[in-house]
């Protein structure tokens, strides 16, 4: 599969404020987690899918994110994720940072 | 902190399950991939292909899972350490040497650690130990400073009155009084001090009180504190004994205190300690033989009070012209000085020395250790290149040589803390007993996190020397066949030019003592067989036999009976014998004719001695005659000279025979009737003084017995036998050999001389293995470049020869650099030596001919293995 030039890595860092963000309504296991973000972005933003569990079990093991054994929709186990109280509260702080730079970089690029 | 150390234990321990668990959520997550990967792809191989492309690695996302769970330092941390174990059991020859060089590398620095924190650095123990200082005078004395001049007890009376900087001031003589009554009498060690000495060191009694200023007024009852020892040991540790009376040199003392059993008294070891009377009004003769104690006051530094003492010397002297004038003639100083250097005195040199010496050898361990880690991980590369491909991290297996160091010199360093457990008792046993602070000696945490630090920065010290030469530095892609870089080669170039030359300082330092052993058994002591001289000191106190004479009588009667004893060949008594430095003193000796009006003569070693004498040392008389029974009752008065004093003032020996001395300016005149060989009473490393000799007894005098039988337990109880059937009541003292003095006198220096010794023993077997291993190494390494040679026709002899020629090249560079190192330091060893200067050309020869010839030894094995090797075989091999 030749690399996609229309899709973006993802910056170091940002993955984290995006798995948040897609857990913030609903809870879900990893594949869904990676589904989602493709879909948000609408297929721009690509997930390394190996990248993608590290990132969950950081998060989890920093207690921003909780996770359990479910039965999914083909009927076996599978680990569901879910956005903890102090996640939401990462959730919130990440993105208005994020609003912060993404913005400051829009700023430099129209002035420069 | 808290949860996470939970969940990282957690983690630890549930591995296995919660790597199943891993397992199946990735397992789970491909099969949805797969599932959807099928909606485009109708080949199921190839939606399975699609997912694994997408996913990336498994094992490095497993990993990474591992990692971001938080379990990962530690279990890889685990892991590695049980590779890292199982590597060095597989290969136990190098397992075997790696731990026993580091185990006596830190073990021996340890020990001597242990002394040096004792002695060295930790704070005397005393209350407030850093405000106490020792108080002396510093004179110059025919153009030598002398720094320990001491005080006298009027000195004492107005530094006390007068002295603004210490708020607790004391002086105090060491000295030996016999003690009767509980038993047989016995002569022991006493410190005579005055009340402010025990308030300076504040260590409280453990029964009854300190002395007070009451104690010290003349005419008051006298009074003794006994050490926890010898309260023990006479009175069985009897709480009663307070307010007893107890007869000290037959005048009775009355027992106010007992100090407690951890107290030591500076570096003596007193029996008991007397109250010094302090005549009140004006002095009468002065008695200058007192140090002093001082605590100063809070915030003074020893400058502010040496300037404070400069003073009151100063209104001292105005008291009296005789004073002022010795004062200004000897450019008298006060030397307040910190008290720890009274305690420790010179002995820190030694053990710097020591120190150095076998930090030198820890280094040499380091390097080697190194080296063999290094060689080993050459032989592993393939090792690595496989893990590296199977998707370990450049982080891991770069971690692994480290994690080895550490586990080798944590496994080393817990052996060598038990060697220096074992080594410092025998230290504290078989030390020497002139060691101070001897009982403050022990492991304690310092020595053990100073051991921690040893093991763990030389595990850091020869992984990272391993590490830098391993290859690794420069990526995995010379896992095979690859030879070595240039900076590779002058890396251990390097460190085998380091190991030669600290080998040689070592072995330079052993080798200077060795010569001065030599030297010293080669003098000529001016007594012969020390080990067929018996001596015993003997004292007749005052209050016992008032009369002199019926003393010096008693005396001469107890000569005549050991003199019968069979076996006995000659006998004698003096005022001290050779090496008996406690009871040496000097006075100024005029030379009539020599000695012009008012001026103060040079100071000589006196003794009085009995007839007999020199014949029981072996002491050979020049010329003249010894003294006869008769010359010790009527004039005219006689005496004998040693042979450098004849010569200083009279040329030749004969020329002395009839010339008058005398001592001090207003003592009759003495005829000289002989002279002397002379004799190192100083000790056997110490120059001849110049002696005089006077017919006579003193009330405490030495006898030395002459017999084959001396020492022996015997010979002892006929002499006591006979001693006690003329007076029951005399206590015996310094019961020894005239060897076992030298020995005493001798001991610090063989101290130094043994450990140096096995220093540079491990030092050179360090660097021939050192040389070994990196010659072995390069040919191993070179092992291609040899066979192309050696197939284009190159002799054998070529080859070992440029092998050969590399050692040796090698060994030049070390040898020189260790030949300067060594000049420079030994040096520092001028205090140990003796008839050696410190660049004794002999034993820098011999030494560097030991390390060149080790070092050859060394290179020969690897040069003939190359020169042997077979061209077809080693190239088939790579």
């Amino acid at each position: 599969m030749t690399p996609d030039p229309s899709r973006l890595d993802l910056l170091q860092g940002t993955l984290d404020l995006l798995i948040l963000r897609a857990l913030r309504a609903d809870v879900m296991h990893g594949w869904a987690v990676s589904e989602r973000i493709q879909q948000i972005s609408q297929d721009v933003l690509q997930v390394n899918q190996g990248s993608l569990y590290p990132a969950l079990h950081r998060l989890e093991h920093r207690g921003w994110i909780k996770a359990e054994w479910k039965i999914s929709e083909l009927g076996r186990r599978a680990r569901f994720y879910s956005l903890t109280a102090s996640g939401r509260k990462r959730l919130e702080i990440e993105t208005a940072n994020w609003s912060k730079l993404s913005g400051a970089i829009a700023r430099v690029l129209r002035m420069a | 902190m808290c949860k996470d150390v939970l969940l990282r234990l957690r983690a630890l321990f549930f591995r296995r399950r919660m790597d199943q668990e891993l397992q199946e959520e990735l397992q789970f997550h491909t099969e949805m991939q797969t599932r959807k990967n099928r909606r485009y792809e109708t080949d199921l191989t190839e939606a399975k292909r699609q997912t694994r492309l997408q996913f990336g690695s498994v094992v490095s996302a497993t990993e990474e899972c591992r990692e971001a769970r938080g379990i990962s330092s530690m279990e890889i941390l685990a892991r590695d350490l049980r590779l890292a174990l199982r590597i060095l059991i597989k290969s136990p020859g190098f397992a075997v040497v790696a731990l026993l060089s580091l185990a006596l590398g830190v073990g021996g620095n340890t020990a001597i650690f242990s002394v040096v924190n004792a002695v060295l650095i930790r704070p005397l123990p005393y209350a407030e130990s850093q405000k106490l200082a020792g108080v002396s005078n510093s004179a110059v004395f025919s153009g030598q400073v002398i720094n320990d001049w001491p005080l006298s007890l009027h000195m004492y009376a107005v530094y006390n009155q007068q002295a603004r900087s210490f708020a607790d001031f004391g002086v105090w003589t060491a000295g030996a009084a016999a003690v009767a009554g509980n038993g047989d009498p016995e002569e022991v060690a006493t410190v005579t001090m005055t009340h402010g000495v025990l308030r300076a060191l504040g260590v409280p009694p453990y029964l009854g009180r300190w002395f007070s200023g009451a104690d010290e007024v003349q005419g008051a009852q006298k009074t003794v504190i006994l050490s926890y020892k010898y309260w023990q040991q006479r009175f069985a540790g009897n709480g009663g004994v307070l307010g007893q009376l107890v007869l000290i040199d037959f005048v009775p003392y009355q027992v106010v205190g007992v100090m407690p059993r951890n107290f030591d008294f500076l570096n003596l070891d007193p029996a008991v300690f007397l109250a010094q009377t302090v005549a009140s009004g004006a002095p009468g003769s002065e008695d200058s033989d007192y140090s002093g104690v001082a605590k100063l006051k809070p915030g003074v530094s020893l400058e502010q009070a040496n300037q404070d003492i400069g003073r009151v010397l100063s209104i001292w002297g105005a008291e009296n012209t005789e004073w002022r004038q010795t004062l200004e003639e000897l450019q008298v100083k006060p030397n307040v000085h910190p008290l720890k250097r009274d305690v420790v005195g010179d002995v820190g040199a030694v053990l710097k020395i020591l120190m150095g010496a076998l930090l030198i050898v820890l280094l040499l361990v380091c390097a080697n250790v190194g080296n063999l880690m290094q060689m080993r991980a050459h032989a592993r590369r393939g090792e690595f290149a496989i893990r590296a491909a199977l998707g370990a991290s450049r982080g891991r297996i770069a971690r692994q040589p480290v994690v080895e160091s550490l586990a080798l010199a944590s496994l080393g360093g817990a052996a060598g803390l038990g060697l220096a457990y074992a080594a410092v008792r025998i230290l504290v046993t078989h030390g020497p007993t002139a060691l101070p602070r001897v009982r403050e000696i022990s492991m304690d945490s310092t020595s053990l996190l100073f051991a921690l630090a040893c093991s763990l920065l030389s595990g850091m010290l020869f992984g990272f020397i391993a590490f830098l030469k391993s290859g690794l530095t420069n990526g995995l892609q010379n896992a095979r066949g690859a030879s070595q870089s240039a900076e590779q080669l002058h890396g251990q170039n390097a460190l085998v030019v380091t190991q030669v030359a600290l080998a040689l300082v070592l072995l330079v330092g052993a080798g200077l003592l060795v010569r001065s052993f030599i030297a010293l058994s080669a003098v000529t002591p001016g007594f012969t067989h020390p080990e067929q001289i018996q001596t015993i000191r003997l004292f007749i106190p005052a209050a016992q036999i008032r009369e002199r004479e019926r003393a010096a009588q008693m005396q001469a009667d107890i000569l005549h009976q050991v003199t019968a004893i069979p076996g006995v060949t000659a006998a004698g008594f003096a005022t001290a014998l050779p090496l008996e430095l406690e009871y040496h003193n000097g006075n100024p000796v005029s030379v009539e004719d020599k000695t012009a009006v008012g001026q103060i003569p040079p100071n000589r070693t006196i003794k009085s001695i009995s007839p007999g004498y020199f014949g029981a040392l072996g002491t050979r008389l020049i010329v003249g005659r010894d003294f006869a029974w008769s010359d010790l009752a009527s004039p005219p008065r006689v005496a004998i000279v040693s042979e450098n004093m004849a010569r200083e003032n009279w040329g030749d020996p004969p020329n002395a025979l009839g010339k008058r001395i005398r001592i001090g300016t207003d003592d009759p005149w003495s005829v000289v009737v002989g002279v002397a060989e002379n004799v190192c009473d100083d000790g056997v490393d110490q120059p001849p003084p110049t002696l005089v000799y006077f017919p006579g007894a003193r009330r405490s005098v030495s006898f030395a017995l002459r017999s084959s039988r001396a020492g022996t337990q015997g010979l002892l109880k006929e002499i006591t036998a006979k001693i006690h059937a003329v007076d029951s009541g005399l206590p015996l003292t310094n019961v020894r050999t005239l060897s076992d003095l030298n020995r005493l006198a001798m001991e610090r220096r063989s101290f130094v001389l043994v450990l140096l010794g096995i220093a540079a023993a491990m030092a050179v077997t360090l660097s021939i293995m050192g040389v070994y291993g990196v010659l072995a190494y390069a040919v191993a390494q070179r092992r291609r470049e040899i066979s192309i040679r050696v197939a284009v026709g190159a002799e054998p002899r070529t080859i070992k020869a440029l092998f050969l020629r590399q050692a040796l090249i090698l060994t030049c560079f070390g040898g020189a650099i260790g030949l300067a190192s060594a000049r420079g330091v030994s040096t520092w060893m001028a205090s140990l030596l003796f008839g050696v200067s410190p660049g004794d050309p002999l034993t820098y020869g011999v030494s560097s001919a030991v390390i060149f010839a080790a070092a050859l030894a060394a290179s020969y094995l690897p040069s003939r293995r190359a020169a042997s090797m077979d061209p077809i075989e080693a190239l088939r091999s790579d």
